[in-house]
């Protein structure tokens, strides 16, 4: 037991440090071009939340259940972002990063670790300065449940990377692939709550809507977030099914590519 | 010390597939300098890559004792966008090294003046192997894996490495690959050869290069 116990501890410390340094980098080389790289990645994440803002206050549309127009979209966009974003990290991750499997103990995996736990803290920080600011703006404070706010923000960012982690070998397998995700997944934006709520929506398109993961983990948010927004369609069971099945097939498609991937 | 068994590995090459390596097994001691030849696209950069394990072979094992490094040579590991420096502080971390004893080992070692901090991209071959030498001299490997020493540089340089190799000789040792004899024959106390996927070791060089040259 204690030499498997040590090969197990010692392999565990390698990825710690392997995964430590590629974080270390890719912030380097994600934001270190610029003198403002980190405000940039910031604010890129309120610019869409911005043009939303405007539009609801132009259109006079109303937010739903005493939410406010700002924290409404934040939830929604910051939760999306969170999806989307890991995904696209996890994506490229290898590819990007080819010239480093060339040391023996990079793996592949820790490649697509690396900048999903990277992408997470990034929209983290926007999440908490976001909500912060909206909170100082508003003079109101609506949190209802900080536990499942991170939940529905780690469950998006577990789903990105789950999807994230199939979509790297199917790029591989397939480089096709990299150009038909983006709009394979665009029609995410438009149905899965971001600038709407499920509780808005008549019942028979409901339940079509519901069977998008990504929809549940944006409602989580919001009921996380909002004293006042009660609505509990979404399901954790649901979520957390997409997000084995995907795990599941991103490691076994990752395992039963390694070899072209290592080679190249 | 470092053994292969039976060792298997091929490549998909447009539907066909092409054997590198069949079925070779070798033992490479401690403390014993080998260098293999084999002519270009015998699989000599493959075996090396196994070795180190960035690949693994399609059958059989490879059990590895003390610490080895990557595969060195005038490609591989560098990010172009990054500078020389900072290709070394992720090298030092990732092998939990100290980040400035190593990059402070590099720089001096490699002798490529202000273009360490300037991207990797920039650079010409010669600098980047120089680079790579200091890189893997700074930390202390057991067994250095080496890709045609040939490309690195000038003279001058060559002999700056063979001084480190020999004043680590008690506890380190090089697997060389190459298709030139003369780098062997510097570098090496023994020598395998490498032809159509399977490997003879020789007891000295000479013995090798009469069957090499014959090839």
């Amino acid at each position: 037991m204690t030499s498997a116990f040590r090969d197990f501890a010692r392999g565990l410390s390698i990825q710690v440090h392997v995964i430590h340094a590629l974080i270390l980098r890719e912030t380097r080389t994600a934001f270190g071009q610029h003198k403002l790289g980190y405000i940039w990645a910031l604010a890129s994440h309120g610019f869409f939340i911005g043009i939303f803002a405007a539009m609801f206050v132009f259109a006079n549309r109303s937010v739903p259940s005493g939410m406010d127009v700002i924290g409404f979209l934040c939830t929604g966009f910051l939760t999306y972002n969170l999806f989307m974003g890991t995904q696209g990290k996890a994506k490229t991750a290898v590819k990007a990063n080819v010239s480093l499997l060339y040391y023996p103990q990079v793996h592949p995996l820790d490649l697509v670790a690396a900048r999903c736990l990277l992408e997470i803290a990034t929209v983290m920080v926007a999440f908490f300065l976001f909500m912060f600011a909206n909170t100082i703006y508003t003079q109101h404070f609506p949190l209802d449940s900080a536990l499942l706010t991170l939940a529905g923000l780690f469950l998006a960012a577990l789903l990105g990377s789950a999807l994230g982690l199939c979509t790297n070998s199917l790029c591989v397998l397939w480089p096709t692939m990299e150009q038909l995700i983006g709009p394979l997944l665009r029609p995410l934006f438009w149905i899965s709550g971001l600038f709407f709520s499920i509780a808005e929506i008549p019942l028979f398109a409901r339940e079509a809507l519901l069977w998008n993961p990504v929809l549940h983990v944006i409602e989580m948010t919001r009921d996380g977030w909002f004293k006042t927004y009660n609505y509990k369609f979404y399901s954790f069971s649901y979520v957390i099914y997409w997000i084995l099945g995907l795990t599941v097939l991103g490691l076994i498609t990752e395992r039963l590519n390694r070899n072209k991937v290592l080679s190249s | 010390m470092i053994e292969l068994r039976n060792i298997y590995k091929s490549y998909f090459v447009n539907g066909f597939r092409n054997h590198v390596l069949n079925n070779i097994s070798i033992v490479f001691p401690d403390n014993v300098n080998i260098g293999i030849l084999g002519l270009n696209g015998a699989g000599k950069s493959t075996l090396l890559r196994l070795i180190a394990g960035v690949e693994l072979p399609d059958e059989g094992s490879i059990h590895r004792t003390g610490r080895i490094s990557w595969p060195i040579g005038f490609s591989g590991g560098f990010n172009g966008s990054l500078s020389g420096e900072e290709n070394c502080r992720f090298v030092a971390r990732i092998y939990h090294e100290d980040v400035d004893r190593i990059i402070g080992f590099a720089q001096e070692f490699a002798e490529i003046g202000r273009h360490f901090f300037q991207p990797v991209r920039t650079y010409s071959s010669g600098m980047k192997a120089r680079l790579a030498f200091g890189l893997s001299m700074a930390i202390d490997f057991n067994v250095y894996l080496i890709d045609e020493i040939t490309a690195v540089g000038d003279n001058v340089f060559r002999n700056k490495c063979a001084k480190v190799f020999d004043e680590r000789r008690e506890h380190t040792s090089i697997i060389m690959v190459s298709h030139n004899l003369g780098t062997i024959a510097k570098f090496c106390d023994k020598a395998a050869i490498l032809t159509r996927g399977s490997m003879q070791i020789f007891d000295s060089v000479d013995e090798a290069a009469k069957i090499y040259e014959a090839l």
